[in-house]
């Protein structure tokens, strides 16, 4: 029904695909899996029509077509459902499902006709066989109801070919047997269906066939009953240049600890029942796939996401009072992921960023020490090889890299014993990024902890001295980082089943 | 050749964007000057404009604070009217002339910081909050007064302030002078200054800085309620009288200078003389126009249209760049 062919995305010089090709079946459910970053979402954006390609054909029943726009793509039947529901809250189930197409109106005015609007939704519903009442607002259904109010909203359109990111990723069990018979049903009415998971379970179980892609390209479409889990982790991870760069440093295990939780649990519980330790010169890292709770255990320790219960202790100080302040002045910092919306203030200058966190140390009660600053900050700039025209230059100008350099100074010019690094070298350049493991690594010798988190299974390798595995905010794993594979790291978390998993084999 | 012309002009957009807005205030006086030559360029004419302007200059300087932490205080004109109503009633009650101030400024202090409050404890909108703020008091300043100015049995020593002179200055100017280069100096040299600025351009990043985010915030609406009761105060001293709703002519005219103050000097940011000098450009357009005798309400839509003018060109200057 829909052919990909020869597919390629360029951002910059960096493809995030290459010579992508797929082709999916009338009426068959075909699964879409890879590591992060491997080129599912871009691909989705492209058939979705958000991005345009840089190379190769889309075919639809044998017919070359340009989806340049997401109308062009609705209207030749290509629905998405994504990961983040799209739906207004304050509007209720019918209004949501009508969100965007023409409404029925009188023929004289404009009244909008509410009772055919509910007519053809409910008979949709029948036809579907879903149970979900949709007078109620969308910010009181479930994330499962939103889900099915979301494909009810694709079924309303000419739906072609369904593509589902991550429909699982917010319901339990029951909600999942649902949403899989709907699934069901909607195939069996002859819809395709794209359906890209993490969930190996699920896959198996569901689809018809699997492509697995790595790094941009297309590792191989196969038949769903050729294969299981191993097989799938072992294709989405490439062996080949999998050659574990991490030189072994030896911690002294007479070293103490930095950090230990105890049973640490947030409030909003993202976070649970974690207990790990950091000893002084290690490298933790941390792995987890997404939405695993990996950002939202390093904002528990520092103090900017509420802790419900547990221990948490930092150089043998049980600590009771939290706050981003309180870590810095216990020489706690943090790297947080998105460096443009929490770690960097874009209106300032790389000066000004870069002591903010060490302000009293440059100024008394009546005036900044401005001679002292630019010291600083000059030797600063020439210690981590920041590029910019001037320490006054703004932040904004500097390249993603750089600015995180600077993130990284205003850090170490905080003296800190423990780094809470959180993708700390995510959007940056290769370079860049083998700098600031080298300096993690040095930082390290000097007796300091760092707790890393990465979505990238071979960053943590590279440099961390020991691994735990997050799933669901809790730890499931523990690692020395000695002859462990990304693949085992990886099996571990896909492994993770569901209780349904069970009960059903 | 070529590209020395393009850095020239390059240059030249830059130095528009960062003193456009006081080389339209030059442009301005030039035309009053040639406009009204006998009135308005005159030594006595600037000594009144310095006074005129000096309740709006001090206002403005909190407006401009609060608004560097990226928040709006509505309650500066209420907060005004009352520290002039409460200052008035204690200076007819008798009590020494410091007392009559310090009242009023400790009251405001305390109010603008259960603004501050407020607002970083629950984390609730500035402007909802403050307009409620500015309501209770405005409620609280009728209750004082029963709605009527209060003018018999000032003292003299109530006046002095407001009216006197010296060395043929009024002391207003040199409260405004002194007010304006101690908050310039607070807020581009030291370190609150720099945190406020911090707050105001990245909050979260500044929380995980280690910067104290709500105290913080809490002392910007503190000193803004300050400078607006001492507006108040001074107002009420300059005309020997309190009126309940003085304050209210005030509030507008402060955000309208802080935001055209925004379009000078540190570009986008509101700055203290970027402030002092969109004061001053309100002030000067209004003393120019009542000498061309033009009607007020005529001079309050050329006020509105220049702020409404000067944003437009700060985002224009912004896209370009």
């Amino acid at each position: 029904m829909l052919q990909v062919k020869q597919l390629d995305k360029r951002f910059g010089h960096h493809y995030a695909l290459l010579g992508v090709s797929l082709d999916i079946k009338d009426g068959e459910i075909h699964a879409l899996v890879g590591e992060n970053g491997a080129g599912k979402s871009t691909l989705i954006k492209i058939l979705t029509g958000i991005y345009s390609s840089d190379g190769g054909n889309i075919l639809l029943h044998d017919k070359k077509i340009e989806i340049t726009e997401p109308k062009v793509a609705r209207k030749i039947g290509i629905q998405v459902v994504h990961q983040d529901r799209q739906l207004i809250n304050s509007f209720t189930g019918y209004e949501n499902l009508f969100l965007g197409l023409t409404y029925p109106t009188y023929k004289v005015g404009f009244k909008i006709r509410w009772k055919a609007m509910k007519q053809k939704a409910e008979q949709l519903k029948t036809n579907l066989g879903i149970s979900l009442d949709l007078g109620k607002l969308a910010e009181h259904m479930t994330p499962s109801e939103k889900t099915m109010l979301e494909i009810m909203r694709a079924a309303m359109l000419d739906c072609r070919l369904l593509i589902l990111d991550e429909p699982t990723a917010a319901l339990n069990d029951e909600e999942s047997e649902l949403l899989f018979d709907l699934i069901n049903k909607l195939v069996a009415k002859g819809t395709s269906i794209l359906y890209v998971s993490h969930r190996m379970n699920e896959i198996l179980r569901l689809s018809h066939r699997v492509t697995v892609m790595r790094n941009g390209k297309v590792a191989g479409t196969y038949f769903t009953k050729d294969m299981s889990k191993e097989k799938l982790v072992q294709l989405m991870t490439d062996q080949t240049t999998a050659a574990n760069k991490h030189i072994k440093r030896s911690v002294n295990s007479s070293k103490l600890d930095v950090l230990q939780l105890e049973g640490v649990s947030s409030f909003d519980q993202k976070v649970q029942d974690v207990s790990l330790h950091v000893k002084q010169g290690e490298i933790v890292g941390i792995f987890g796939l997404a939405g695993s709770g990996r950002t939202e255990l390093l904002e528990t320790i520092y103090g900017t996401r509420k802790i419900r219960n547990g221990k948490l202790v930092i150089k043998g100080r049980n600590i009771t009072s939290f706050s981003p302040k309180k870590s810095l002045s216990r020489g706690v910092i943090l790297i947080p992921e998105d460096r443009r919306a929490d770690g960097l203030i874009l209106n300032m200058s790389v000066r000004e960023n870069m002591t903010l966190s060490t302000l009293p140390k440059f100024s008394s009660i009546f005036r900044m020490k401005k001679k002292k600053e630019q010291a600083v900050v000059h030797t600063w700039m020439g210690k981590l090889q920041v590029k910019a025209v001037s320490q006054e230059q703004p932040i904004t100008e500097l390249s993603g890299g750089n600015q995180q350099k600077v993130v990284f100074a205003k850090a170490l010019l905080s003296d800190p014993i423990l780094f809470l690094c959180d993708e700390p070298t995510q959007a940056v350049d290769v370079m860049t990024r083998e700098e600031i493991h080298r300096l993690l690594i040095e930082q390290a010798k000097k007796d300091a902890a760092v707790l890393l988190v990465s979505s990238d299974v071979q960053e943590v390798l590279d440099i961390a001295d020991r691994i735990y595995v997050l799933h669901e905010g809790k730890t499931v794993a523990e690692f020395p980082n000695k002859a462990v594979t990304s693949e085992q790291i990886l099996q571990v978390c896909y492994n993770q089943r569901k209780q349904s998993d069970v009960i059903n084999e | 050749m070529n590209r020395m012309q393009t850095t020239y002009a390059v240059s030249l957009r830059k130095w528009f964007r960062v003193y456009g807005t006081l080389f339209a205030g030059i442009l301005i006086i030039l035309c009053f000057s040639l406009l009204s030559p006998d009135s308005f360029a005159t030594v006595d004419n600037v000594i009144n404009i310095s006074r005129q302007i000096s309740f709006l200059v001090i206002i403005s300087l909190g407006a401009t604070l609060v608004m560097a932490v990226g928040e709006f205080d509505l309650s500066i004109g209420a907060m005004a009217s009352l520290g002039g109503v409460v200052a008035a009633k204690l200076a007819v009650a008798g009590q020494p002339m410091w007392l009559c101030i310090l009242i009023p400024l400790v009251v405001s202090v305390v109010i603008g910081y259960i603004n501050g409050w407020i607002i970083t404890k629950f984390k609730v909108l500035s402007f909802i909050t403050t307009l409620g703020m500015g309501t209770v008091l405005g409620g609280i300043t009728f209750w004082l007064t029963d709605g009527a100015t209060i003018f018999e049995n000032i003292p003299d020593s109530f006046r002095y302030l407001g009216q006197k002179m010296w060395f043929t200055v009024p002391i207003l100017s040199f409260i405004m002078l002194f007010l304006t280069i101690v908050f310039w100096y607070i807020m581009s040299h030291t370190a609150f200054g720099r945190k406020l600025y911090a707050i105001g351009g990245n909050e979260s990043a500044s929380r995980n800085a280690g910067v104290a985010v709500a105290q913080n915030k809490n002392l910007a609406f503190a000193f803004c309620a300050l400078l607006a009761a001492l507006a108040g105060i001074l107002m009420a001293s300059r005309l020997g009288s309190a009126q309940p709703t003085s304050g209210d002519g005030l509030f507008l005219p402060a955000y309208a200078a802080a935001f055209l103050g925004m379009t000078s000097f540190k570009e986008g940011v509101p700055n203290i003389w970027g402030t002092f000098v969109g004061a001053a450009i309100i002030g000067i357009l209004a003393n120019g126009l009542t000498m061309l005798e033009v009607p007020s309400f005529l001079q309050d839509v050329v006020t509105g249209c220049i702020v409404i003018v000067a944003v437009i060109l700060q985002k224009i200057g912004r896209d370009a760049s």
